[in-house]
């Protein structure tokens, strides 16, 4: 009886592994299985070719499981991680990204390299490149760089590190050479990555036939990079895209018209075009951008405050004048009746935002220089001391630089993507992303698992639309609100529900309390469909749209609704707000309070802190942050019905939550931002049915490798690791007591 | 029941000097008696210890005291700081307790291991402050100005137990007594009138032991009275003013240091219940306890195989 089967400790995880793809693998493909189907649907599932592609990755958990700590070995080694960066850029390259436009649906390197076959008469490289050379030296070049890492080749990395440079400039000349024989209007960007996954490729050689270390000191490596002159990064950034955008990119492209520059300023010379824009489009464009640069330069050079700043609000004032032009030049185009020219801000390629964003990043690294601008040796560490402050050692060089190109992007972006993904971006990421910073005080900060977490949301969009009469019950008239108007009461409501939902559940522990919130959840969604008393119009949703938002001041009027872009700085606003209302909580008292709560609730009882209050604190303003979304969201969409507020969204938020790092704003966000954005991406890459199991795939394999998160909170990091890196004796004593005993 | 008749006497002391005032107070878990009609007198400005064997019901009297727990029977009244009127911790919330100028620490530690030194003791001094969520997020100059203190107060109590040098390490990564020390700051940091010690010195060496006899004797002279568990007998006579001694849950006796170690109810109470039964104690002691272990159903009383010990149960 007590004989026990003698496997090794890998086979029962090989066997996980694979059957835990094979399942993955029965789901993919259309779900027939009914009575006549005779296995139909499980043998053209079996035999879709997709299923090896699951099979696979079953085989890479596995393996990767089994040798984890010889992957983490090697992968700490000198030059793996740049690599591994390279290779997933190249691999985006040649797989994702369009390499010549024309070529329409086809216009991916695939597309590309077939056109090339077909066509004679083209230079031989460019045939060699697209027929053979691009995989065979990708082979060569992983697999060399590969073993110069492992095993400490010195001669190799830099055979690889040259090779790869010339590659590089191979793919770029090559696909010159065909686009050159295609002609037509090319924006494709595939050769340019490819290009900059190359030179990765050939840093990863580099730093294997230099580094003596044994394990790569990366983070240290960008601090050190960032500190040499704090915001240089950002000045050469804003540099290459300022050139891109003055040089090749268009500016005005109605009807696919390719006006670069220079075109678009002949074009519109001697137009209604008022003089400042001319001129802009002229020579005041070039000279502003030189002028940013320069103050940008010289900024980050000195390390000086003063012209740190001017150098920043030179920049605001280009970022101002381009703006302005933009409006100009589209405005002046449409009332001169311009074939295909539709409105203000409409048919703008992508030259003037990208111009803004270069403008905007060479701003923030003189920015950034200003505010690094030579503090003396050691004050940080003397200020650090007295006030212990949990942002104090956060606010790195880097992360501030990464936030502010972050912010640039997030500006001046969205208007050059496709109606498609700005639709995207405000519907499912940007709701998303506001919903996640709202559950991440209540699971992150305080952690409480919240479950029901969407039905506050469903709160604030039913609310807005009472107030704005779309429901079968129609407020009184004095309470008919705008939009705008209904956000505080729908904060005010949210956070009624949350304190009446929360007083007599917070009581309880963890899963409990899982439990009660799911059933809150379904409490308000089956409501919604049941429809009491005719109020919320059941399952087809609010009666009639929810109204944009105006705002009227008489001088200015501001009218949502037009496109997407609108509600995407509408939400940029909010975001802002809520990001540093809530950064400040994190560091205040109550953010203290609820790490205390969350770590130790018996021993924040002996201290004082009034547990169920604090954790109540932390449930109302959840509540509020999900309601404020809600509001968001019924003015955007309009029509919306108890469907958007099923259980599963609560789950998603509380997945981009701890996929993101639980208790860590940026994770948060970034979270959210990715998983939000992942299945819009499959939609063209992988078939439908299929997108759902690769994100599976990717939240499996996240959790097994870094359970802490995509940006680990400072907190939590240090809860999860056991307090790694520190005296390894002291963690006994810390950890041998569970929260609920030893009192 | 040496002193029995200490309560009387006690109470002729007037109620205003009296930091503790528990009435036969009984705590039952289920069928077990945790405390049996334990009743005890604290005086404002002394350091008294509870000693007693494991299991005496110790740590229950301090929780009890601090409101986790609530006893069955009797009644626990406490004035903590000068002035007070006593008040019942009876049914009183933990943090009430708390408030009212009780603090505490843990016998097994209970720090916020992933906060640093310095915030854990900021949380403890920003129980009393006033400053909410809004201000908070607005940054409002009250706020601020909180926020300012909190850190200098908790930078001072650091100061005073000697961590100062530590205040932006995490708690859990602090040595183990300096992991006891911050728990002292942070009881501190919510201004008590007494502060209530669970074995502070557990795992501490010989040089901490030292340290923290002088730290607990300069809390008194502060004007905050200290009630200490402790096993560490060289300790406890050497600070404390008075002793109680439990002993399955019962309080068996009271008075000075010089007076415990000559009671004898207190050394049968450590050592057995009789000398005789504390000899045959000591006899059997170094009798490995495996041959009490599963002898059952095997008549030749063999251990189990591989024990390997050679005078096990043949003898």
């Amino acid at each position: 009886m007590n004989q026990r089967l003698n496997l090794p400790d890998w086979a029962g995880r090989a066997v996980a592994c694979l059957f835990g793809s094979v399942v993955l693998a029965m789901m993919v493909g259309p779900q027939q299985g009914s009575q006549n189907d005779y296995g139909v649907g499980f043998r053209q599932a079996v035999l879709n070719p997709r299923i090896f592609y699951f099979l696979l990755i079953g085989v890479l958990v596995f393996f990767a499981i089994t040798y984890q700590d010889v992957v983490r070995r090697y992968a700490s080694r000198p030059g793996v991680r740049p690599l591994v960066a390279g290779l997933l850029v190249l691999l985006a390259s040649y797989f994702l990204m369009r390499w010549y436009d024309p070529l329409g649906n086809n216009a991916k390197f695939a597309g590309l390299a077939d056109a090339v076959a077909s066509t004679s008469g083209l230079a031989p490289l460019a045939k060699a490149f697209f027929g053979w050379l691009w995989w065979v030296s990708l082979v060569v070049l992983v697999v060399g760089i590969f073993v110069a890492i492992a095993r400490r080749l010195r001669a190799l990395g830099w055979a690889m590190a040259g090779l790869a440079v010339v590659v590089g400039v191979v793919a770029l000349v090559a696909h010159a050479a065909a686009a050159d024989a295609g002609g037509g209007i090319d924006h494709s960007y595939g050769a340019p990555t490819a290009l900059v996954g190359y030179l990765v490729l050939a840093g990863a050689g580099v730093l294997a036939a230099r580094s003596r270390s044994e394990t790569a000191a990366t983070r240290e490596f960008v601090e050190r990079v960032m500190a040499f002159r704090p915001g240089l990064p950002l000045v050469l950034m804003g540099l290459l895209l300022g050139v891109l955008a003055l040089v090749s990119a268009t500016w005005f492209a109605p009807q696919q018209a390719n006006a670069t520059l220079v075109d678009t300023s002949s074009l519109f010379s001697g137009s209604d075009a008022s003089g400042l824009s001319e001129a802009f489009l002229g020579w005041l464009g070039y000279v502003l951008f030189v002028v940013v640069l320069l103050a940008g330069a010289a900024a980050v050079w000195t390390r000086n405050r003063v012209v740190g700043y001017v150098a920043a609000g030179l920049a605001a004032v280009t970022i101002l004048i381009v703006l302005v032009t933009l409006h100009d030049i589209s405005a002046t185009a449409t009332e001169a009746g311009y074939p295909g020219a539709d409105g203000p801000w409409r048919d703008l390629g992508t030259g003037g935002w990208l111009l803004s964003i270069a403008v905007f990043s060479i701003g923030a690294g003189a920015f950034v220089a200003a505010r690094r601008a030579h503090r003396p040796a050691g004050a940080d560490e003397a200020r650090g001391t007295v006030t212990g402050r949990l942002h104090q050692a956060g606010a790195s060089t880097t992360v501030l630089s990464l936030a502010l190109f972050g912010i640039g992007l997030a500006l001046f972006y969205p208007p050059t993507a496709t109606t498609f993904w700005q639709q995207a971006l405000v519907t499912d990421i940007g709701v998303y992303v506001l919903l996640a910073i709202g559950l991440n005080v209540v699971i992150g900060w305080a952690g409480l698992l919240d479950l029901g977490y969407i039905a506050f949301y469903a709160l604030g969009s039913y609310t807005t639309a009472y107030l704005t009469g779309s429901l079968p019950v129609q407020p009184p008239s004095w309470l008919q609100l705008s939009p705008l108007w209904a956000i505080p009461v729908a904060i005010a409501v949210c956070l009624v529900a949350g304190v009446l939902l929360g007083a007599p559940t917070l009581r309880l522990r963890g899963d409990y309390l899982a439990i009660v919130t799911l059933g809150f959840g379904e409490i308000i969604r089956i409501v919604a469909v049941n429809n009491p008393g005719n109020i919320t119009n059941g399952p087809r949703g609010v009666e009639s749209a929810v109204p944009h938002p105006v705002i009227d001041l008489g001088f200015l009027r501001i009218q949502w609704g037009g496109n997407q872009l609108q509600y995407w700085y509408l939400l940029l606003v909010l975001l802002a707000i809520l990001i540093f209302f809530f950064y400040r909580l994190e560091g205040s008292r109550l953010g203290r309070a609820w790490a205390a709560v969350r770590e130790d609730e018996v021993a924040a009882q002996a201290t004082g802190v009034n547990t169920t209050r604090v954790k109540l604190l932390a449930f109302a303003i959840g509540a509020s942050t999900s309601g404020l979304a809600g509001v968001f969201f019924a003015s955007d969409i309009g029509y919306f019905n108890p469907q958007n507020f099923i259980l599963n969204n609560s789950i998603l938020i509380v997945a981009y939550v701890v996929f993101g790092g639980m208790g860590s704003l940026t994770g948060a966000i970034a979270g959210a931002a990715v998983l939000t954005w992942l299945p819009n991406f499959l939609r063209d890459q992988v078939p439908s049915e299929d997108r759902v199991m690769w994100i599976g795939a990717v939240l499996v394999i996240m959790m097994i490798f870094r359970p802490q998160g995509l940006i680990p909170a400072k907190r939590r990091e240090a809860e999860l690791t056991g307090l790694a890196g520190h005296d390894p004796s002291v963690r006994p004593a810390v950890q041998a007591v569970p929260a609920s005993e030893g009192v | 029941m040496s002193t029995a008749t200490s309560s009387a006497a006690t109470s002729s002391v007037g109620a205003e000097d009296l930091i503790f005032d528990v009435r036969g107070i009984t705590l039952r878990f289920g069928g077990v008696t945790s405390l049996d009609d334990v009743t005890l007198q604290m005086r404002r400005g002394e350091i008294l210890a509870i000693i007693g064997p494991n299991g005496a019901g110790k740590t229950s009297l301090f929780n009890s005291l601090t409101g986790v727990y609530t006893p069955q029977e009797g009644e626990i009244l406490v004035s903590a700081r000068p002035g007070d009127s006593p008040q019942s911790v009876l049914g009183k919330k933990t943090h009430v307790v708390n408030h009212m100028g009780v603090a505490r620490t843990f016998q097994n530690i209970r720090l916020f291991p992933a906060l640093t030194a310095l915030e854990n003791v900021k949380v403890g001094v920003e129980t009393r402050q006033k400053s909410g969520p809004v201000s908070a997020m607005l940054g409002l100059p009250w706020q601020r100005r909180e926020e300012r203190e909190s850190t200098r107060t908790a930078y001072a109590l650091l100061e005073r137990v000697g961590l100062a040098a530590r205040a932006n390490e995490l708690a859990g990564s602090l040595a183990y007594g300096e992991q006891r020390r911050l728990e002292i700051a942070r009881a501190l940091a919510t201004g008590p009138g007494v502060i209530l010690l669970d074995e502070p010195a557990a795992g501490t060496n010989p040089v901490e032991k030292r340290e923290l006899a002088a730290l607990i004797e300069q809390i008194n002279a502060e004007g905050v009275s200290v009630l200490l568990i402790e096993h560490d007998m060289k300790l406890v006579m050497s600070v404390a003013h008075r002793i109680v001694v439990l002993n399955f849950g019962r309080r068996i006796a009271e008075g000075s240091p010089e007076q415990i170690q000559r009671d004898p109810v207190v050394v049968a109470a450590y050592l057995g219940t009789s000398e005789e039964e504390a000899e045959q104690e000591l006899e059997t002691h170094d009798q490995p306890e495996l041959h009490t272990i599963d002898t059952s159903g095997d008549p030749l009383g063999h251990g189990p195989a591989g024990s390997g010990t050679p005078e096990g149960p043949r003898s």
